[in-house]
């Protein structure tokens, strides 16, 4: 059974559909750029696919189960959006990584050996965890609010350009942490520009283009 | 104490009060200010204001009805409410009406509490104690009103990426919202707490002054003091947490989705 499927997606912002008719599957284990111009909606889609706003039209399914079936706290933990602006709140790094796990939908406590661990892999380990996070660089914000995320571990990761801030060596760092996520048996969406990225990175590409037939090339990565 | 009776002020008196004015707009006029005609026309204001609302009183007063008295307070209530919502930089389809319900639960059952439990008029509906109190608990609870407002939409609307970072976590809206919402209803009861650490320090509340200059004994003006100060904490305080409650409720769905399209930025703010 594939992890995320979608049918019949509309995507709109501000009352104008942006695209229409939709379709798409993500299986356990894969990796799929979405990219698209400007405008073209890749980050609606996704703020769709996380169920931030309402489809005007179609479902997206989770295991065969749409969000109200799941309950939207349970399905966003397990469909994971993750923003382009990175959001930290004026606390310690460490205060923003478990805030996650301070709400009613965690099913564990804050696993601190692991978040250490994933920020050492990073390259945070220089960090020190009782930093306040607005201190960071915008680089540093986009790679600790990525621990959060995947500290969460979700079935399925929504990132929209989680490699926009940061410099080339580390965009090498985060793209192995991201297979090593999908090999584990995780999916993900990642929204990028570059198209080089797109291929390198991903199994598959999915091009929006607004109010068009959406077209779909496949390769595998290399 | 001997307790001295009110001293009547004649014609000739209010003339000798304009005269103070009158120096303030001279003042204006030798330095240049350029501020006489805004004096000019905020002190004709405030004659024909207080002069309109003390005919109205007399009436209300002369009446003696309990549907007047509800009439009056439901257009005070009414006032209150636009006033609260005009002053916030952002609004929301059905502010006003969520902004009137929230001025008539908390000013009623505040001001009503005062009047029928701690002083214990006869009949319950006496203008010449409901009204001035319920006006004091509007101004106040208005002002805590908007405060709060105006932050709770300034929040949802421009920090929209922080609200859906939590639920984006698996946050429920309330998870998501509490923050704010505690955040503004702090903001709406900081008049209030401020007015009430120097009250008696750096100034004399009105009411209080006004009995005194009536020849009440500062003892028993200042137990009434007491209690007007907690009334008006109370109404502000569950004013701004409702308000806040209701916002809330307007901007979240069931589906954990923050509806942001709902705000509303004012063309002008007061």
């Amino acid at each position: 059974m594939s992890l995320l499927t979608v049918r019949g997606l509309s995507v709109a912002a501000g009352g104008v559909d942006l695209l229409r008719g939709f379709d798409a599957t993500l299986g356990e284990g894969e990796l799929v750029a979405l990219v698209g111009a400007s405008g073209s909606g890749k980050t609606t889609m996704l703020r769709t696919l996380a169920r931030l706003v309402d489809p005007p039209e179609g479902e997206v399914l989770l295991r065969g189960r749409t969000a109200e079936q799941w309950g939207f706290p349970t399905y966003r933990r397990r469909v994971s959006f993750l923003a382009q602006r990175p959001m930290v709140l004026d606390q310690t790094v460490l205060a923003n990584l478990s805030r996650p796990f301070r709400l009613r939908a965690a099913g564990a406590s804050f696993p601190e050996a692991r978040a250490l661990a994933l920020m050492k892999r990073l390259r945070l380990s220089g960090i020190a965890a009782d930093r306040n996070a607005r201190s960071l660089s915008e680089g540093e914000r986009q790679r600790v609010c990525l621990v959060r995320t995947l500290l969460v571990e979700p079935d399925v990761l929504l990132l929209d350009e989680p490699t926009s801030a940061l410099d080339a060596g580390v965009v090498e760092i985060v793209e192995t942490v991201l297979r090593e996520q999908v090999r584990a048996g995780r999916g993900a969406i990642v929204v990028t520009h570059d198209v080089v990225q797109a291929a390198r990175l991903c199994d598959r590409v999915i091009e929006l283009e607004p109010f068009l037939p959406v077209s779909e090339g496949s390769r595998r990565a290399g | 104490m001997p307790v001295e009776h009110v001293l009547p002020i004649g014609p000739l008196q209010l003339l000798a009060a304009t005269a103070l004015v009158l120096v303030a707009g001279a003042v204006s006029v030798g330095l240049r200010l350029g501020l006489e005609r805004k004096l000019a026309v905020a002190a004709l204001r405030t004659v024909l204001q207080l002069l309109m609302v003390g005919y109205i009183l007399s009436w209300v007063f002369g009446i003696d009805s309990a549907l007047v008295l509800v009439g009056l307070l439901l257009v005070m209530i009414a006032l209150a409410s636009r006033a609260a919502v005009q002053r916030a930089s952002r609004t929301f389809r059905g502010a006003t009406a969520r902004a009137f319900l929230t001025l008539a639960l908390t000013g009623t059952v505040c001001t009503f509490t005062v009047t029928e439990v701690v002083i214990g008029i006869e009949p319950w509906y006496r203008p010449q104690y409901v009204i001035p109190l319920l006006g004091m608990v509007l101004g106040n609870s208005l002002t805590g009103i908007s405060l709060c407002l105006d932050h709770a939409l300034e929040v949802f609307s421009d920090q929209r990426d922080r609200v859906e970072m939590d639920l984006a976590l698996g946050a429920t809206r309330w998870e998501a919202a509490r923050e704010p919402i505690a955040e503004a209803v702090r903001r709406g009861m900081i008049p209030i707490l401020n007015t009430m650490t120097v009250v008696g320090i750096v100034s004399l509340p009105g009411m209080m002054t006004g009995q005194i200059l009536q020849g009440a004994d500062p003892i028993d003006a200042v137990e009434y003091q007491i209690v007007v100060m907690f009334m008006l904490s109370a109404a502000t305080s569950l004013g701004s947490i409702l308000m806040a409650l209701l916002v809330y409720r307007r901007l979240f769905n069931e589906r954990h989705q923050l509806l942001r399209d709902r705000i509303e930025a004012r063309a002008t703010s007061a």
